[in-house]
């Protein structure tokens, strides 16, 4: 048995096998990104630990990601917030593990996506479960976790083969992605519409930014729009009382430590906007939910420089009008004193 | 630490670059592998490290006082105390919620309301293993079958050596304190063997468990609703596959990195879905417990030596003990019980309907047995008995207004997955991976070792744990 032959024979292999798999990849436009996932999110969740109250942390869903640019908001208040929000995601459990889980006293800025915030509290169903499953990591992660994931990070950023991600999504080149691409026979109905990447992370702190290609090439975006209608053809009733309940113990603990709470309700447009006027009201969801609150609450309808914003796919902001966005809305929260300003003070 | 991680690829580099370079001596070797060992299991979660030095410092005490003690009554108070630490951690940290649950169930059988408090105890990784492993080493120091470690260091390294410490093979004393005397001289062929033999193990992991088999296993049995029977089965075969390709390939793994260190472990499966019998079956699946279990529970219940009812109790009762040492729940029990009462049938047939076996009955034997194993998996993996119940149901086309899950992608592929699986093991089953190795053309062998590193690459993985850590 001749083994150091084999071993070479492999290694050289295996080397212009991945280098022919990069390059493939790389020529079908795709590049190398970060995963957006528990271990990337936990890092962030950890910074808190030493936060002071003149900082920020951001919660919500993907418009939070989506719509606030962390470089701009840090230009405009002199502090670079934390980034909290999660894809699809009520922000209740992760407002609640701050509260209960944490001594922050700074101001807390949650994203409130109506379907979403208004959706459930149980700790299994969607939109719940998977921030829960992010708070419970940060939790749980091991030493061994952690390192995996600071190993990982140069790899995701360098290599375009590793685009892949915790959440599953049709464009995903790993292995088990694209086996999933092969279709024989319909055995069982269809399921959701093809669901792409239309994200992108652009620092290490998790900003996120809407792919150029979301922008310019409105058959993809439609890719998306097609996955908000299915969605939408399969409402969940809402748990309004369940929710804001559980959202209004935990406000009401923060700010008596002295939080700042601040509710923002983000852009959307075209089929999104009027399907989510027409099943959660405005009057009936946000305004209550804002007046029980008793915080200050910023709606993109009610400013003129915001409300005319549009969605290249109904739901989130381009990155230029998401730069614009934050800029506008930092301005706005300034000349209101919900919050201040690092750098002049 | 996984071994289908990036930082056991770096932990790896750095243990192999430390035990090569020329700058320790053998004893300081050791220390090295001792202190890798505790960092390797560490890095998990620091203080059950606790958990392990108790277990270590007991045993080395008993095994000693073993080792020179003659009055009978000390020696049995000497392993008495060994078993009590090492069966005490695996009733508290193992069984302690379970105990407690049953406990509470039975108060309210009898009419007493009765409510506990779970205690949510977490489970130290690999405690079924490492308990197991040190106790065999008091049990047979108790039988002199065993001279004692010679120093602490060696006893330790014995009881933590990183390669088999979470989930095996369960490694007697005498296999592997001895390997710890004298400095191993390391062949270069062995060392790339080792290398070999790790690609293998993390290919079973993360390509065929994790990336084609997992995810089918977990959505059957994981569905609310009532499955077809087409469903049922392939789910049942994708676990069949997957809890095999996860065992032995973590298996293969150890067995590959302690080959790099100049350790031989024993083999802990040898193509164990051909098996002819159930006999064949537990000669060949989990080879360290299945020993374990005969040497240090069957032999001692009586095994064959006290009569024929006397031997099926004690069978089934081994059997039992070895279905809860998976875990905590009556599905793990009926899973051993359904493997006692299938070697207790094999026996009968053995003594009242004997047939030679061809190689054209072979098969259909083999087959035979592959498909009752596949019926135990469906207990073992079922997390409720209400799910493998119904599970049993769907696969035997016994529910109406079955709902199918599964496309025919995945079902295509699971069978030939588990075609394949099946396939191999019957061409293997009387050889080993290494004959066939030395059979191959280099080039054949290395084109075959790239595939198989290239499929790893490409599969990504997301770190997922072997599923008998939790065991």
């Amino acid at each position: 048995m001749n083994l150091k032959k084999s071993l070479i024979i492999a290694l050289l292999i295996s080397v212009i096998g991945i280098i022919a798999w990069e390059l493939y990849w790389r020529s079908q436009d795709y590049t190398p990104s970060i995963d957006d996932n528990k271990a990337f999110w936990s890092v962030q969740r950890d910074r808190v630990t030493d936060l002071t109250p003149n900082n920020f942390i951001l919660m919500g869903s993907s418009r939070t990601l989506f719509a606030i640019q962390l470089d701009n908001w840090e230009n405009e208040t002199g502090k670079r917030p934390i980034q909290l929000a999660n894809v699809g995601s009520s922000p209740l459990p992760v407002f609640h593990d701050i509260v209960e889980n944490t001594n922050y006293s700074g101001t807390v800025i949650v994203g409130v996506t109506p379907g979403l915030f208004f959706s459930t509290t149980s700790p299994k169903a969607n939109p719940w479960s998977l921030p829960q499953s992010r708070v419970d990591h940060y939790e749980d992660r091991t030493y061994a976790q952690r390192i995996n994931h600071q190993l990982s990070l140069p790899l995701q950023q360098n290599l375009a083969l590793m685009a892949a991600g915790e959440q599953e999504r049709n464009g995903d080149i790993d292995l088990k992605a694209l086996l999933k691409k092969i279709k024989i026979g319909k055995r069982v109905p269809e399921g959701m519409p093809p669901f792409y990447r239309f994200g992108i992370m652009t620092s290490l702190d998790r900003n996120l930014e809407m792919t150029a290609k979301t922008v310019t090439d409105t058959a993809f975006a439609n890719t998306i729009i097609n996955v908000w209608k299915y969605f939408g053809k399969r409402p969940s009733s809402p748990n309004k009382e369940a929710t804001m309940a559980f959202f209004l113990k935990d406000a009401k603990k923060f700010k008596a430590r002295g939080g700042n709470l601040i509710l923002i309700r983000c852009p959307s447009s075209g089929g999104i906007r009027v399907r989510e006027s027409h099943a959660l009201p405005r009057k009936d969801f946000w305004d209550d939910l804002v007046q029980q609150a008793n915080v200050n609450a910023y709606h993109f309808e009610d400013y003129e420089q915001l409300k005319n914003l549009k969605c290249p796919e109904w739901s989130h902001l381009s990155a230029e009008d998401a730069r614009y966005f934050t800029t506008e809305l930092t301005k706005i929260m300034i000349a209101d004193k919900a919050i201040t300003n690092s750098k002049n003070n | 630490m996984l071994f289908n991680s990036l930082s056991f690829v770096v932990f790896l580099v750095i243990v192999l670059a430390l035990y090569y370079a020329k700058i320790l001596n053998w004893n300081n070797k050791k220390r090295m592998l001792l202190l890798a060992s505790y960092v390797f299991y560490g890095l998990w979660n620091p203080p059950l490290i606790i958990l392990l030095w108790i277990s270590t410092v007991v045993d080395w005490t008993a095994g000693k006082r073993l080792a020179i003690e003659d009055n009978p009554q000390k020696r049995k108070f000497w392993l008495l105390l060994s078993m009590f630490v090492n069966l005490g951690f695996l009733a508290f940290f193992k069984y302690g919620d379970f105990l407690l649950e049953n406990f509470v169930s039975l108060l309210n059988t009898v009419g007493v309301d009765f409510q506990a408090m779970p205690m949510d105890i977490i489970l130290p990784m690999g405690i079924s293993f490492y308990t197991f492993q040190t106790m065999s080493y008091t049990i047979d120091l108790y039988k002199r079958k065993i001279e004692p470690a010679r120093t602490f260091l060696d006893f330790a390294l014995y009881v933590t050596f990183f390669p088999q410490l979470v989930a095996g093979p369960i490694v007697r004393a005498q296999d592997l304190i001895t390997q710890f005397y004298e400095e191993k001289r390391v062949t270069y062929n062995q060392i790339v063997w080792g290398l070999f033999l790790l690609t293998i193990g993390v290919f079973q992991k993360v390509v065929l468990a994790d990336t084609l088999l997992s995810e089918t296993a977990d959505d059957v049995f994981g569905s609310s609703k009532l499955l077809h029977g087409i469903d049922a089965w392939i789910g049942t075969l994708a676990f069949s596959g997957q809890i095999f390709f996860d065992f032995a390939g973590y298996s293969t793994c150890a067995i590959g990195i302690a080959l790099m260190l100049g350790i031989t472990l024993p083999d802990n499966f040898r193509y164990p879905y051909a098996s002819l019998g159930f006999s064949d079956l537990w000669g060949r699946w989990h080879i360290s417990l299945s020993s374990w279990l005969r040497d240090y529970l069957y032999i001692p219940l009586g095994g064959n030596r006290h009569g024929i009812t006397r031997m099926y109790v004690a069978l089934m009762l081994t059997m039992l003990l070895g279905g809860l040492w998976h875990g905590a729940a009556w599905t793990f029990m009926i899973w051993g019980g359904l493997h006692g009462t299938y070697l207790i049938l094999e026996k009968l047939q053995k003594k009242y309907f004997p047939f030679k076996i061809t190689k054209w009955n072979g098969i259909f034997l083999s087959f035979l047995t592959f498909s009752c194993v596949n019926i135990t998996w469906v207990f073992f993996r079922a997390r409720e008995f209400d799910t493998a119940w119904n599970m049993i149901k769907s696969m035997f086309y016994m529910q109406s207004n079955s709902v199918k899950i599964l496309d025919s992608f995945t079902i295509i592929k699971v069978c030939i997955v588990i075609g394949i699986l099946f396939s191999c093991h019957w061409i293997m089953r009387n050889t080993s991976m290494k004959e066939v190795a030395q059979k191959t053309s280099p080039w054949v062998l290395g084109v075959f070792w790239a595939i198989l590193f290239f499929l790893i690459v490409i599969a990504q993985g997301s770190g997922e744990q072997f599923i008998y850590f939790q065991f």
